[in-house]
């Protein structure tokens, strides 16, 4: 709270400062912000107009004009002008001004100072996306800059979305959009979290929606929350026919979208004689049918490499089937259309499917036909099943999506057009991790222990990148860095996958733990939860605003049996602990027999979208299993022999 | 220590003859099915990929510019073991330009090998279509490609030669780097007419040293002219040097490192001379004509030398009623780094000028220190910028003035006497202290002396203090308070932390290390806009007694050092700390009415060496209804041989185990 009281009181010294002030205040000025702008944000968007105009049906312009009140350090960011292009967009002129508090124009942009450099992230061996960077580097608070920017698309596949307040401690006075079209142009549009209707102006040869909306509080994003287009207004426009370097299309629904990408990938699936050849070697011998596409999937991760290439209308196309086999190599669409043809060539039908992947990505809008997508995968319709192939990866599983692109929307291309299903979804069952640890605590209090672990479903993720990227010999030194000891040694270790559509791994581990015990005098001191702890602790949040959307449901179940030196017996056993909650279910438990201790933990974490209300029974149920995983049992020597 | 350390790989390792041979029968294209025998190596059997031969050649030729080029060529051979190594087929070359005329990529021939079927089968890059070109920003271009049909075992080929007009670019040469190589060669030939400084480093010793003598005509045209062309022929004598290193594991990177380009085996070239029968020149002379250099030119000193009496309108309000010389300092030193921003720590020269600078308010690291430094000058403060090589660029030499090996400019005051080191190009940086990016060994200031300094992170002390305070309240809790002073850098840091994310953030981290059972509050921040001095931190807990019959109490409350640094059982390379350590963690507590203690943790002291280079203390007594507690790390030396390593990592472990120890109170009956 001292945080809020100290910014609300800076706000007010500036605001008497300026109301002090004598006149002459522009536009700008901060001291026109309306005061509920002010909290919670780093900086105030104060305008901001869009025009969107389609010239036809192959270009468009945007104009775009906005500015931004930065009101202290952490608003910096806000004011950096950053303007993308590459071979089918152009920036035809940048212009930009900086203002002081008062409004007043203090310097404008030269076009030397816009910095001009590659948009290539490695993430691509070659691409043309280049970047235009600008920043006024101004460090008097507050100030405003403002930028006016023109660029020509050339092509209409991609219309820009409109997301006032697009990032968190950031305020909207005032945003429009307009969009302009030839009087027989439908453009469409999806609006979000907003029922303002559009004003339209019409003349005889182009007709106009503009759009406006006014006062936008900061909002501050929160643990777990709904994604961004969920919770703020926003409007997805969208063409109806388009085109793109001379590929033409509709966009009226799915099926007209899949059309136009069958278009692109016309004749782009005829494989080479020798490839032909060595594909029905593979796949005719075999008759089930799931055994054949595996092959063809394991002929194709053993011959191909991903390289991603992306070069104008390259990066919308797929290179053809031939291109890949001479190379062999391709980014996601010539690699999941090559996969098509194989798959073709032995009588299997599958489809091209557009998604968008991404742990974290975007969810896809499902009643607005527009490219929503950054990824291609393969879909393999069977008789009772489907057959998913990530075709970029040299390693998963046949018919195994990771969480990269696993349950979400996704675009089927069929012959005849396109249509939108969802990827599987793994859950609770699937994603269960399972452990084993027989342990023996040494007289330095050093702990040595045998894990025997599982992992399934999208827990096995991790692991499978760890083994499948690394040499063993960096799988160990990865392993030496991310256990959760303070000085251990590893001395064997080894995985087992199990690939099949549903994968798991076993997992192997010898470790040595230095001194896991604390011996004090004639007490010891064990933490019997050897290595699944939750990690995680969750701000207590009264003020919760937002739902709770917990997107992975996992199980992990863990016992461990440690054998003790001779001679201690309990001084302190932790109490068994049962958790029932809306957000899962966790149960822990120790006792010692003997000189062995026994400990056991289950948790079943549950998906869901919950109530903001309910945030704090969350913040309860990770504190308490945070506590639980780390109770010690405490051990008195039975005979009090001093000192060690 | 690191001067005794940079000697012993001169002398230290053994020489052992090399009867085998010393040029490899190694042709492009010349590939038999054997050549894919191998599944692994004994050089390393985990290996991904293998440089079979990395052969690089670099000589001087007459060009038709009436001047001389370098010409390199490089032979590059990779056996592929597994698809982890498949980053290896793809492939950047870096070409420098001066925005008109760029390095030129030339001869370029990639091949990719497989074995289909006990054949080889080859597979060429189409050079013409797939070789791409990616201009990074005015001055590095990258050229491109990737090679085809690569697949698990598969064998590729590549060479290449580029002709550079930059006499000061010659190619230099890693013999070492992520992937063992077995064979890495470099071969170059020399005029006596060109002098090179070779800077040679890394732990391995050349397998074949090999120099010898012979003699070349060197043909020149110029076109350039109106007239007929002209032809020069000079001859001069030839240095043709060849060294070979075999069988060179790879090297990765750990935690305290100042870079691992530190330690790899590699060498380099800098052009120091011209020498007859060319007009005799120096290139590199000798410090002071080098910082003269810097001082006459137009992008560095030259700025500095003039009146600039347009300075007036920034620097005369800030010092107008100031008359100490370090107080006019701080002022012009904080207003510098308040008002600009640095947009890149790496530059050594400005790109605008002073006047430009001062109204785009941004500029690079060496643009802000050169005002800083002009404007303490134009306040009568006696200052001079000094460069240096940043931690991650790599060691400087003192010996040689190299301008190449700098990427960094401070500025250093003289103030009554004294010294101050100063960096503007960090937002919350005190005045007189440096980033840790500048710890790296030698610096040089750049006045007509050219003194040399050394910036050693052993002279670097982070020194942090706390102290707790617990009472028995009368309900019984536990009620206490902790007061902080962390280091400089770790004030540093949670300066620009709490700026980031702000309080709160910080605070739920503190509540979290302290544990559940305790309660925080009341956390505040002492000094926090006090950039000069370390942060104050101040809380208080309480600790809820629930009348348990035994409390377990750890005295070093959340301070207890959790992990430790030194994760890998093995270094190869030295330990390279920012700076040295001294932590102090006092606490005195009453006893909790009712309860007596039942055990103390013993009191131990650790020595980390028999030179007294670290100390670890660990005191507890019992007196009265008290107990008082010190736990004290001390480590006074920053930088550590490999076989020092297990020595560190065993300190640190013994910590980390005392440190968790608890004392045990119980009701008493």
């Amino acid at each position: 709270m001292t945080g809020i009281r100290f910014f609300l009181v800076t706000i007010f010294s500036f605001i008497t400062l300026l109301l002090s002030a004598n006149g002459g205040d522009g536009d700008y000025a901060v001291m026109r912000i309306p005061l509920t702008l002010l909290k919670h944000a780093n900086a105030v968007k104060r305008m901001e107009t869009i025009s969107f105009e389609v010239i036809n049906k192959g270009e468009a312009i945007l104009r775009k004009k906005f500015a931004i009140t930065v009101l202290n350090e952490k608003g910096d960011n806000q004011a950096v002008f950053v303007a993308y292009y590459d071979k089918l967009h152009e920036i035809k002129n940048i212009e930009g001004a900086l203002f002081d508090a008062m409004g007043k124009e203090l310097k404008r942009l030269k076009n030397k100072q816009i910095i001009d450099v590659t948009g290539n992230d490695d993430a691509s061996l070659i691409d043309d996306n280049r970047r235009k960077i600008h920043g006024f580097f101004y460090k008097t608070y507050p100030y405003t800059v403002e930028y006016e920017v023109e660029e020509k698309y050339n092509g209409t596949l991609f219309f820009p979305v409109w997301v006032p307040r697009d990032d968190e401690f950031f305020s909207v006075e005032q945003s429009k959009i307009t969009v302009k079209a030839p009087i027989d142009y439908t453009v469409r549009f999806k609006t979000f979290n907003f029922d303002t209707k559009p004003t339209e102006e019409n003349d005889k040869s182009y007709k106009s929606l503009t759009w406006e909306i006014k006062n936008l509080l900061a909002i501050e994003s929160e643990y777990a929350m709904p994604s961004w287009l969920e919770l703020n207004p926003a409007i997805f426009l969208g063409p109806s026919a388009f085109e793109i370097q001379k590929y033409e299309g509709t966009m009226k629904d799915w099926n007209e979208f899949g059309k136009f990408i069958n278009t692109l990938r016309q004749g782009r699936d005829v494989l080479p004689s020798n490839i032909k050849q060595a594909v029905h070697q593979i796949a005719d011998p075999v008759t089930d049918i799931k055994e054949k596409i595996a092959k063809l999937y394991g002929y194709l991760q053993k011959n191909t490499r991903y390289i991603s290439i992306q070069l104008g209308i390259g990066g919308w196309q797929p290179f053809d089937a031939n291109y890949v086999a001479t190379k062999a190599y391709g980014d996601c669409k010539a690699l999941t259309n090559y996969m098509y043809s194989l798959l073709k060539e032995v009588g299997i039908n599958s489809c091209y499917t557009l998604v968008n992947a991404g742990r974290k990505a975007r969810k896809v809008v499902p009643d607005f036909p527009a490219q929503q997508f950054n990824h291609v995968i393969l879909c393999v319709p069977l008789e009772k099943d489907t057959m998913w192939l990530e075709c970029t990866s040299q390693t998963l599983p046949a018919g195994y999506l990771s969480d990269f692109t696993s349950d979400r929307y996704a675009l089927a291309i069929n012959d005849n057009g396109g249509k939108l299903i969802r990827t599987p979804k793994y859950g609770v069952k699937e994603n269960l991790q399972m452990r084993h640890i027989t342990a023996t605590l040494e007289n330095d209090a050093s702990l040595i222990v045998k894990s025997k672990a599982s992992y399934g479903g999208l827990q096995q993720d991790q692991y499978h990148e760890l083994i499948n990227s690394m040499s063993k010999d960096k799988v160990k030194e990865a392993l030496h860095e991310e256990l959760d000891f303070a000085t251990y040694d590893i001395l064997n270790f080894s995985y087992k996958e199990n690939k099949s559509q549903l994968p798991f791994i076993e997992e192997e581990l010898d470790i040595v733990v230095s001194r896991y015990a604390t011996i004090t005098g004639k007490r010891l001191f064990i933490v019997p939860n050897v290595m699944t702890r939750t990690y995680r602790k969750l701000p207590n949040d009264s003020t919760r605003k937002f739902d709770l959307d917990l997107t992975f449901e996992y199980k992990d179940v863990d016992t461990v049996e440690i054998s003790l030196p001779e001679g201690y017996s309990a001084e302190s056993m932790p109490q068994n602990v049962i958790i029932t909650s809306k957000f899962g279910t966790y149960s822990s438990g120790v006792k010692l027999n003997g000189n062995k201790l026994y400990y056991y933990r289950s948790l079943e974490h549950f998906s869901g979208r919950f109530p903001a209300a309910a945030y704090p029974e969350l913040v309860q149920f990770y504190e308490k299993m945070y506590k639980a995983d780390r109770s010690k049992v405490v051990l008195v020597k039975t005979e009090a022999t001093k000192g060690f | 220590m690191k001067r005794i350390f940079l000697i012993s790989f001169f002398t230290g390792i053994l020489c052992y003859s090399v009867l085998a041979q010393d040029k490899l029968k190694i042709k492009f294209g010349d590939i038999t099915e054997k050549d894919f025998a191998p599944k692994a190596y004994a050089i390393d059997s985990s290996a991904e990929a293998v440089i079979l031969a990395d052969i690089g050649t670099s000589e001087i030729i007459g060009n038709n510019k009436g001047w001389f080029s370098l010409r390199f060529k490089r032979f590059r051979r990779i056996h592929i073991l597994n698809k982890n190594g498949y980053d290896i087929a793809n492939v950047s070359i870096y070409l420098y330009t001066n925005g008109t005329d760029e390095e030129n990529l030339d001869k370029l021939k990639a091949t990719t090998y497989n074995l289909d079927n006990g054949k080889v089968v080859e597979t060429k890059l189409d050079i013409k279509n797939n070789v791409f070109k990616d201009k990074i920003d005015k001055n590095r271009v990258f050229k491109k490609f990737t090679m085809p049909n690569v697949k698990e075992g598969s064998i590729i080929e590549y060479e290449y030669t580029i002709e550079s007009d930059y006499l000061e670019n010659l190619q230099p040469w890693e013999f070492q780097g992520g992937y063992p190589r077995l064979w890495s060669e470099y071969n170059l030939s020399l005029p006596d007419f060109l002098g090179y400084v070779f800077l040679t480093q890394g732990y391995r010793k050349y397998d074949i040293n090999q120099r010898k003598q012979r003699s070349e005509v060197y043909r020149i045209t110029d076109s350039r002219g109106t007239g007929a062309t002209d032809f020069f022929n000079l001859t001069s004598g030839v240095s043709d040097y060849h060294w070979v290193m075999k069988d060179v594991t790879a090297l990765k990177e750990e935690n305290f490192t100042t870079s691992i380009d530190n330690h790899i085996s590699k060498v380099e070239f800098q052009l120091s001379e011209l020498r007859e029968p060319l007009p005799p020149q120096k290139i590199m002379g000798t410090w002071p004509s080098l910082t003269e250099k810097f001082l006459n030119d137009e992008m560095f000193g030259m700025q500095l030398g003039k009146e600039n009496n347009w300075l007036k309108d920034d620097v005369k309000p800030l010092i107008v009623d100031v008359s100490s010389p370090l107080e006019k300092a701080r002022r012009i030193f904080n207003y510098v780094r308040d008002n600009f921003t640095c947009t890149d720590h790496t530059a050594l020269y400005m790109r605008q000028t002073m006047k430009n600078l001062v109204k785009t308010k941004n500029g690079t690291v060496a643009e802000l220190n050169l005002l800083l430094t002009a404007m303490l000058r134009y306040a009568d403060i006696e200052a001079d910028p000094v460069m240096l090589s940043t931690r991650s660029n790599g060691y400087s030499y003192a010996l040689y003035p190299l301008r190449s090996q700098y990427n960094y400019v401070i500025s250093l005051a003289l103030i009554d006497g004294k010294k101050y080191f100063l960096d503007a190009s960090e937002p919350r940086m005190g005045f007189g202290y440096l980033p840790i990016r500048c710890y790296n060994g030698h610096a040089r200031v750049v006045n007509k002396e050219a003194i040399a300094e050394e910036l050693l992170a052993d002279n670097n002390l982070e020194k942090k203090n706390s102290i707790a305070f617990l009472t028995v309240t009368d309900k019984g809790s536990i009620s206490g308070s902790l007061m902080q002073t962390p280091g400089y850098y770790e004030s540093y840091n949670l300066r620009n932390r709490i700026k980031e994310k702000g309080k709160e953030k910080l605070a739920e981290d503190i509540a979290k290390a302290l544990g559940s059972e305790y309660k925080m509050s009341n956390l505040q921040f002492d000094s926090l806009n006090k950039y000069e001095e370390p942060l104050g931190v101040h809380y208080d807990f309480e600790y809820e007694n629930s009348g348990e019959d035994i409390i377990y109490f750890n005295p070093m409350l959340g301070e207890a050092t959790k992990e430790n640094p030194f994760k890998s059982a093995e270094r190869t390379y030295p330990v390279e700390m920012p700076y040295t350590i001294d932590e102090t963690f006092t606490l005195q507590m009453e006893i909790p009415t009712g309860y007596e203690v039942d055990e103390l943790p013993k009191s131990m002291v650790v020595k980390l060496n028999e030179q007294d280079e670290g100390i670890f203390e660990y005191r507890i007594s019992k007196s009265g209804g008290s107990i008082s507690f010190r736990s004290k790390i001390k480590i006074g030396r920053a930088f550590f041989m490999p076989e020092e390593y297990e020595m560190l990592r065993e300190f640190f472990n013994l910590i980390v185990s005392k440190q968790a120890e608890q004392i045990v109170f119980k009701k008493k009956k």
